[in-house]
C-alpha cells in the first residue's frame, strides 16, 4: 500500500475532502508501478496534475517508480508555485527531455 | 523633467535637485544602492547622523506597464550592518513617479530629539508638518485619520511605534490599494528604525493635478514591450488569472513546501509541520468561504497589478481581521512557531502591521523566544502577549524588537537561523540547497527575494565537485541574482520572474518597456551587466563596512544538525559559496 496525499481540486478522489485537513487515499501497488500509473488507476485526469509532485518528500517525475510503504503527494495544475529549479527532480518526464 | 527630492531633517528643508547624468537610467534598487554607495559612509552608525534613507520608484513605475507599482527603500541596515534594499507594492510609488520625483533622499537628524515630522508632497511642493498627535499610536488608528485629513487620493508611507523606538526589525509601511490599509511593508532590515532616528514618521504624497502617467521616450517601443509582458503574465500557470497566485495566493506554498520537507518548523528544527494544512492557502480560501458565505478571490495590492495575489482574512463574525496572510507571514507565525490557527497568525500579522514590524523577522524572533523558554511552541496567546511587549517598548519588548539574533544572544539560544544578523525566510536550506546559497551570499543577509537560485544538485556534473562544476553553479547563481536585481530596479513586482524566466518574449517585453521609457538600447546581455554592476557596488559597500567571505556562510548549526524528514545537513561547500562572488 502507498499513501497518496491529495490537494486542491484533487481532494475529491479521497474520502475526507476537508481543504484544511488531510485528504489521503491508501492504494495497493505492484512492482514496477509508476506514479502516473497509480494516479491513472485512481481515476485522476492527468491534465489536472501539476508539476508539484513529491514522492517521499522528493520532487519527482511521473515516470518514477513507487513501492510499498511510499508516501506520494500530488498538487493540481492550479497550484504550481514552486520556482522550478529549487529542487532537483528525481526521474525525468517527457517534457524535461523536450526542454 | 524628473528631480531628486533631498529631505534634510536637521534643517527641515526639502529641496529639488537635478538628476546627475549617471543616475538617469536608474530606478528602484539600482538607484537606492547607487545613492547609498555614493553618499553613506559604510562604517557609519545606522542610527546616527550620517546614514540616509533613499526611496525610489522603478524605471517603468507610473506608466501603463503591468504590475509595476513597486518602491525600493534603501540605506544602511541597523539589523545587518550591510547595505539594504527593501521593497513594497503600493500606489505610493506611482504617485511619487507622477510627481516627477526619481528618488527621495532623507538625511540628517532633527535638532529637537524625539520630535517627529510628517512630510506632505503635492504638485505645489513639499511641506513639513509636526506629527506629534500621531506618535505612540497604532497605524490602524492613524492611517484613517491621515486619509481624512489629506484626502482619499493621497498615498502614505509611515513608521509605527517600532520605528519610533528605533528597533532593528521596524519596517516601512505603505497603504494598499482598495482599502487604504497600513498593510504593504518594505519590511526587511529595519529601515523603519533609520527613519525613526531621523524623526520622519510619514511621507504623504498626492499627485492630483499632474499628468496621469510619467513621460515616455519611445511610445511605440514601450507599448510593444508592455503587450509582450502582459501576454506572458496572462499565460503562465503561476501568474495568470485564476492561476496559482490569483486563486490561492502565496500561502499555497505552505502545503507544497511541507510535502517537499522544506517548511521550517519550530525554529528550523524540522522540515514538516503537522498543522500545515490548517494554515495553507486552501484553508484561507475555505475559512473565508465559511465565514462570508461566498468564495473570495484575491486582489491587487496596488494599481495596475494583473497578477492579484493578495488576500484578506475574516473573523468568524464576518468582519475583516487582517490583510494579508502571505506565505512568509503565515509561515513565520505559524509553522515556525508551531501554531496551527489562522486566527492566531492573523492577529500576529495585524499586530505587526499596527506596530510597524517586519513579519518575517518578528515570527523568527518569537520562535527563538519560544526556544529560549519564554513561551511553549504552539502557544498563540503567549506569542500575542510577547508582541504586545514589543508594542509597549518594555525592556523585554526592546530585546525582541531588535530581532532573532539579538534575542538569541540575550537568552543563550544557539539555533538562530540567520545570516549577517537577518533571520531566514520560509525555505529551509537543508532541503532547498540552492536557496541556502542565496541566503549565504546575497549582499542583503538571509533574504529569499535577492535572487532565485538553482539547486546545486541540478548543476552537479557527474556527482563530483570539480572546478568546472563549481564555476558553473556559481555563474548560474550569480546570473539569477543579477536578473533579480534588474527586475527590482524596473519597479515590477518580482513575481513577474516566474513568467519571464520561462517565456522569452516576456523577458524581452520587460527590456523593451525600459528602453521605451528611457530611450536606451539595452539587450539581454545589458540586463545581466546592469544586474552584476548593482551586486558589485553593493558588495563593495559591504566590504568597506567590514564584511568578508567569512560572513557568507550558513549558520553553523545547519552544517551539523540533520533536518527531518530528509535528515540532511547543509553540505554545500564553502568554496562553492565563495565562487559566487569571483567575477
Amino acid at each position: 500500500m502507498i499513501e497518496i496525499h491529495l490537494y486542491g481540486k484533487l481532494r475529491r478522489f479521497a474520502r475526507d475532502q476537508d481543504p484544511t485537513g488531510i485528504s489521503v487515499v491508501h492504494a495497493p501497488v505492484q512492482e514496477g508501478d509508476t506514479i502516473r500509473e497509480v494516479l491513472e488507476r485512481l481515476g485522476v485526469p492527468m491534465e489536472e496534475v501539476g508539476s508539484n509532485v513529491f514522492l517521499n518528500w522528493q520532487y519527482s517525475a511521473l515516470t518514477r517508480k513507487v513501492k510499498d510503504g511510499d508516501r506520494l503527494a500530488v498538487f493540481p495544475d492550479d497550484m504550481q508555485l514552486l520556482y522550478k529549479w529549487y529542487f532537483p527532480k528525481v526521474g525525468r518526464d517527457v517534457e524535461d527531455d523536450r526542454g | 523633467m524628473s528631480k531628486i527630492l533631498r529631505v534634510n531633517m536637521t534643517d527641515l528643508k526639502a529641496t529639488y535637485e537635478d538628476v546627475p547624468e549617471k543616475y538617469k537610467p536608474m530606478g528602484g534598487r539600482w538607484l537606492t544602492s547607487a545613492i547609498t554607495c555614493d553618499e553613506v559612509p559604510p562604517t557609519c552608525h545606522p542610527l546616527g547622523p550620517n546614514n540616509k534613507v533613499v526611496f525610489a520608484p522603478g524605471i517603468v513605475t507610473g506608466t501603463a506597464a503591468p504590475t509595476s507599482s513597486r518602491v525600493s527603500v534603501g540605506g544602511k541596515s541597523p539589523l545587518t550592518g550591510t547595505i539594504k534594499e527593501t521593497n513594497a507594492g503600493t500606489g505610493w510609488s506611482q504617485s511619487v513617479a507622477r510627481l516627477g520625483i526619481k528618488a527621495i533622499v532623507v538625511e540628517g537628524q532633527p535638532k529637537e530629539k524625539g520630535k517627529f515630522w510628517l512630510l506632505h508632497i503635492t504638485k505645489d511642493g513639499a511641506k513639513f508638518i509636526p506629527a506629534d498627535e500621531y506618535v505612540g499610536k497604532g497605524l490602524y488608528e492613524v492611517y484613517p485619520k491621515l486619509f481624512d485629513r489629506f484626502g482619499k487620493k493621497a498615498d502614505i508611507m509611515g513608521i509605527g511605534v517600532a520605528g519610533e523606538y528605533q528597533m532593528a526589525m521596524a519596517g516601512v509601511c505603505f497603504n494598499d490599494h482598495e482599502g487604504k490599509r497600513p498593510s504593504r511593508y518594505a519590511g526587511r532590515g529595519g529601515i523603519g528604525a533609520v527613519l525613526g532616528s531621523k524623526g520622519l514618521k510619514f511621507i504623504v504624497v498626492d499627485s492630483t493635478g499632474l499628468p496621469a502617467a510619467t513621460p515616455i521616450a519611445d511610445e511605440a517601443l514601450f507599448d510593444q514591450g508592455r503587450k509582450k509582458l502582459t501576454e506572458a503574465l496572462r499565460t503562465h500557470a503561476v501568474t495568470k488569472p485564476k492561476g496559482a497566485l490569483n486563486t490561492y495566493g502565496t500561502a499555497v506554498l505552505i502545503n507544497i513546501m511541507n510535502e517537499a520537507g522544506g517548511l521550517p518548523t519550530r525554529n528550523f528544527s524540522s522540515g514538516t509541520f503537522e498543522g500545515a494544512a490548517k494554515i495553507a492557502g486552501e484553508a484561507i480560501f475555505e475559512g473565508n468561504k465559511q465565514r462570508l458565505g461566498k468564495e473570495l478571490y484575491n486582489h491587487a495590492c496596488s494599481p495596475g497589478c494583473i497578477i492579484q495575489c493578495s488576500n484578506t482574512w475574516y473573523k468568524p463574525d464576518g468582519s475583516e481581521h487582517v490583510s494579508c496572510q502571505e506565505y512568509e507571514s503565515v509561515w513565520a507565525f505559524g509553522a515556525n512557531c508551531g501554531i496551527d490557527s489562522l486566527d492566531v497568525t492573523g492577529e500576529l500579522i495585524r499586530l505587526c502591521n499596527d506596530y510597524g514590524l517586519d513579519t518575517i523577522e518578528a515570527g523568527g524572533t518569537i520562535a527563538v523566544a519560544m526556544e529560549a523558554g519564554l513561551a511553549k511552541f504552539g502557544d498563540g496567546q503567549k506569542a500575542i502577549e510577547l508582541m504586545h511587549e514589543i508594542g509597549k517598548g518594555t525592556p523585554l519588548g526592546r530585546i525582541l524588537g531588535n530581532g532573532a539574533a539579538v534575542t538569541g544572544k540575550v537568552f543563550g539560544v544557539v539555533r538562530v537561523p540567520g545570516v549577517k544578523g537577518q533571520n531566514m525566510p520560509a525555505y529551509e536550506p537543508r532541503a532547498v540547497k540552492g536557496i541556502g546559497v542565496t541566503y549565504a551570499t546575497t549582499t542583503m543577509g538571509a533574504d529569499h527575494t535577492a535572487g532565485y537560485t538553482i539547486a546545486p544538485e541540478i548543476l552537479s556534473v557527474g556527482g563530483k565537485l570539480d572546478a568546472l562544476a563549481v564555476e558553473g553553479k556559481a555563474k548560474v547563481s550569480r546570473d539569477l541574482q543579477a536578473a533579480t536585481a534588474f527586475v527590482d530596479s524596473t519597479g515590477h513586482c518580482l513575481f513577474i520572474a516566474f513568467a519571464i524566466l520561462d517565456i522569452a518574449e516576456g523577458f524581452e517585453g520587460m527590456v523593451e518597456e525600459c528602453n521605451g521609457v528611457l530611450g536606451t538600447n539595452w539587450s539581454g546581455e545589458d540586463v545581466n551587466k546592469i544586474g552584476l554592476d548593482i551586486l558589485r557596488m553593493e558588495r563593495k559597500f559591504n566590504e568597506a563596512a567590514g564584511f568578508t567571505k567569512a560572513h557568507d556562510r550558513p549558520p553553523e548549526f545547519m552544517r551539523y544538525e540533520p533536518l527531518p524528514p530528509h535528515n540532511t545537513v547543509y553540505d554545500v561547500p564553502d568554496e562553492v559559496l565563495d565562487s559566487v562572488w569571483e567575477f
